[in-house]
């Protein structure tokens, strides 16, 4: 098994990340990568400081700008692409969500979501839904048809600056800025579990792909995994320096990846729940990180501007 | 085999038994002193640094105490010496800069800030003290960036929402306004004095001179109208154009000081 983790360690560093320096003019906050079920294109979507929403193309190994989206009045602070690839989703500090039509760089659609309240935005498995974060601790859910809120799930707690759907479409986790991680369960609206985390905010959590787990990221420098259906603590993993500040998980279950405020990225194998690989590639705060459809590759994105990808072996 | 050197040398004048004694002592706690003397440097350093961290965290309070009682720049001079003790600790400058944006220094208050956020920039205050310095300073687009920054770290600072970044916004809003009437001012100036009417012919028929000058004269009215109003803003913040007392265009960047007085006083 150590010959096997130091080969993979090998490989990583064999190959080098592609740079795009100076993507936006400001600090990138926010990355969404997402493949087209029509024709199979990928897209990367990032937001800025900036006020600006960029989509670019990945294709052939190489990034593309293909649109720059203005709208937002103030800096994007999330987005998400819906699970077909259609459209993209942002939300931004001037408390609109704005949806976007990728084929042709349009808005659909902008929904003022109230001041204060637009925080992470995630889309739901059937994409029918946008979920975000309110600063009185409510998720508000957005239909994608109607652009009105349609419901909320009340967490009765702190400001959410973190949302994520499981993948099999069961259960919503949001994580506070006290450190409190909520569970709900999606059909019937309650709440299941409420995690005492982590003492600091919560900034990013993840589902793995089989909904069995998941990984929340800290300012406490610390990233913890719990087993979703009994609400056990699985893991609590050290090695960032300083906030962790996203977290993803690859799509086949094997590793998952951080960034942070360390200026660093790290890949995690998921059952031994070692780091196996660093990137310093930045130099500055990583704020996101996300893996592609196929989790060959790994995006990451940060306050430096530039945009990373790194190649991972399968 | 001869050996020389300074130790045997030494050892010349001291008598045998007091050597064999000297040597005894050694072997049995000359590894143990060794240990001991590396531990007594390291703390003397420590002890050194301990120093430093308490003198400056006294400094630090005094600085305090006199900022509370108006004395400002005395209370600088104890945080600059703080800062000569610990010169990585943001606290120190993002204070210095709040005092010297009290007694209206504003570019050191800048400065100050700037190195607050600097050595610690997860520091939402640190931005928020940076933006109210560059507020100050006039640059509203780096304020209202710095405010950004500030609420992105921690978005359930309300003050940082309800206060800094709705002042910026309205500042800069009243900012575009104020560029967009000079912008038309200047437009309106200058077609007064190369009227398009009386350059398109030069047959001057009565008719159209008299067109030409009805319409010079009606510019000249816009301009001088143009020239009586300032942008002010409301209470909710909506932008308009209001005639003054005296016109002048000076009048036109009053109203910014004045809204600048009380984002100091929120």
């Amino acid at each position: 098994n150590d010959t096997e983790t130091s080969l993979l360690e090998k490989n990583l560093h064999q190959n080098l990340a592609k740079s795009y320096l100076l993507s936006h003019d400001d600090a990138i906050w926010t990355a969404a990568w997402g493949k087209s079920e029509a024709d199979g294109t990928e897209t990367i979507v990032t937001g800025s400081l900036d006020d600006m929403v960029k989509v670019w193309k990945w294709s052939d190994e190489k990034l593309e700008l293909q649109w720059t989206l203005e709208g937002h009045q103030l800096g994007v602070v999330s987005v998400d692409i819906s699970h077909n690839g259609a459209i993209a989703a942002s939300s931004s500090l001037d408390a609109h969500i704005r949806l976007w039509d990728l084929e042709s760089g349009k808005q659909i659609k902008s929904m003022d979501a109230g001041p204060v309240d637009a925080w992470t935005v995630a889309f739901s498995p059937d994409s029918k839904h946008i979920a975000t974060g309110s600063h009185l601790g409510k998720v508000n859910i957005f239909g994608v048809e109607s652009g009105k809120k349609e419901y909320s799930l009340d967490t009765r707690g702190k400001f959410i600056l973190s949302i994520a759907y499981s993948p099999d479409g069961k259960y919503l986790a949001s994580g506070a800025i006290d450190g409190i991680i909520n569970i709900f369960d999606i059909a019937t609206g309650k709440l299941l579990h409420t995690l005492e985390g982590h003492a600091m905010p919560i900034r990013s959590l993840t589902f793995s792909p089989d909904s069995q787990l998941l990984v929340t990221a800290s300012d406490d420098g610390y990233i913890k995994i719990y087993d979703v259906q009994h609400a056990n603590l699985a893991g609590t993993l050290s090695g960032h320096g300083s906030w962790v500040l996203n977290v993803a998980f690859s799509p086949d279950d094997t590793h998952f990846v951080s960034s942070s405020s360390d200026k660093s990225v790290k890949v995690w194998d998921a059952s031994s729940r070692a780091c196996i690989n660093t990137f310093f590639d930045h130099q500055d705060q990583v704020w996101s990180v996300k893996y592609n459809s196929t989790g060959s590759k790994i995006i990451s994105a940060g306050d430096d501007r530039a945009i990373h990808i790194y190649d991972c072996p399968m | 085999m001869a050996s020389f050197g300074w130790k045997r040398k030494a050892g010349e004048k001291v008598s045998k038994s007091v050597v064999q004694q000297f040597e005894a002592q050694d072997d049995a706690g000359g590894h143990n002193e060794d240990v001991n003397w590396l531990h007594a440097i390291k703390r003397r350093k420590e002890v050194l640094l301990e120093d430093c961290a308490e003198k400056s965290k006294r400094l630090k309070e005094e600085g305090s105490q006199l900022a509370e009682q108006g004395r400002h720049w005395e209370a600088i001079k104890k945080w600059d010496e703080a800062i000569q003790l610990t010169p990585e600790n943001p606290l120190l400058y993002e204070m210095k800069s709040q005092v010297l944006t009290v007694l209206q220094e504003v570019f050191p208050a800048v400065q100050a800030a700037e190195m607050a956020v600097k050595l610690r920039p997860v520091w939402w205050e640190g931005w928020q003290t940076l933006g109210r310095a560059q507020l100050n300073l006039g640059e509203v687009d780096l304020a209202l960036r710095s405010f950004q920054v500030a609420i992105h770290l921690c978005p359930s600072e309300r003050t940082l929402w309800q206060e800094d970044l709705e002042w910026a916004r309205r500042l800069q809003k009243q900012e575009l306004a104020t560029k967009e009437k000079t912008r038309q001012e200047e437009e309106t100036k200058s077609q007064i004095l190369k009227a398009p009417e009386l350059e398109q012919d030069y047959d001057f028929e009565s008719d159209e001179v008299l067109a030409a000058c009805v319409a010079v004269a009606e510019r000249q009215n816009r301009y001088e109208e143009l020239k009586r109003t300032a942008v002010v803003m409301d209470s909710e913040g909506n932008i308009k154009n209001i005639v003054t007392e005296d016109g002048g265009s000076e009048d036109t960047a009053a109203p910014s000081k004045e809204q600048f007085v009380k984002a100091r006083r929120l």
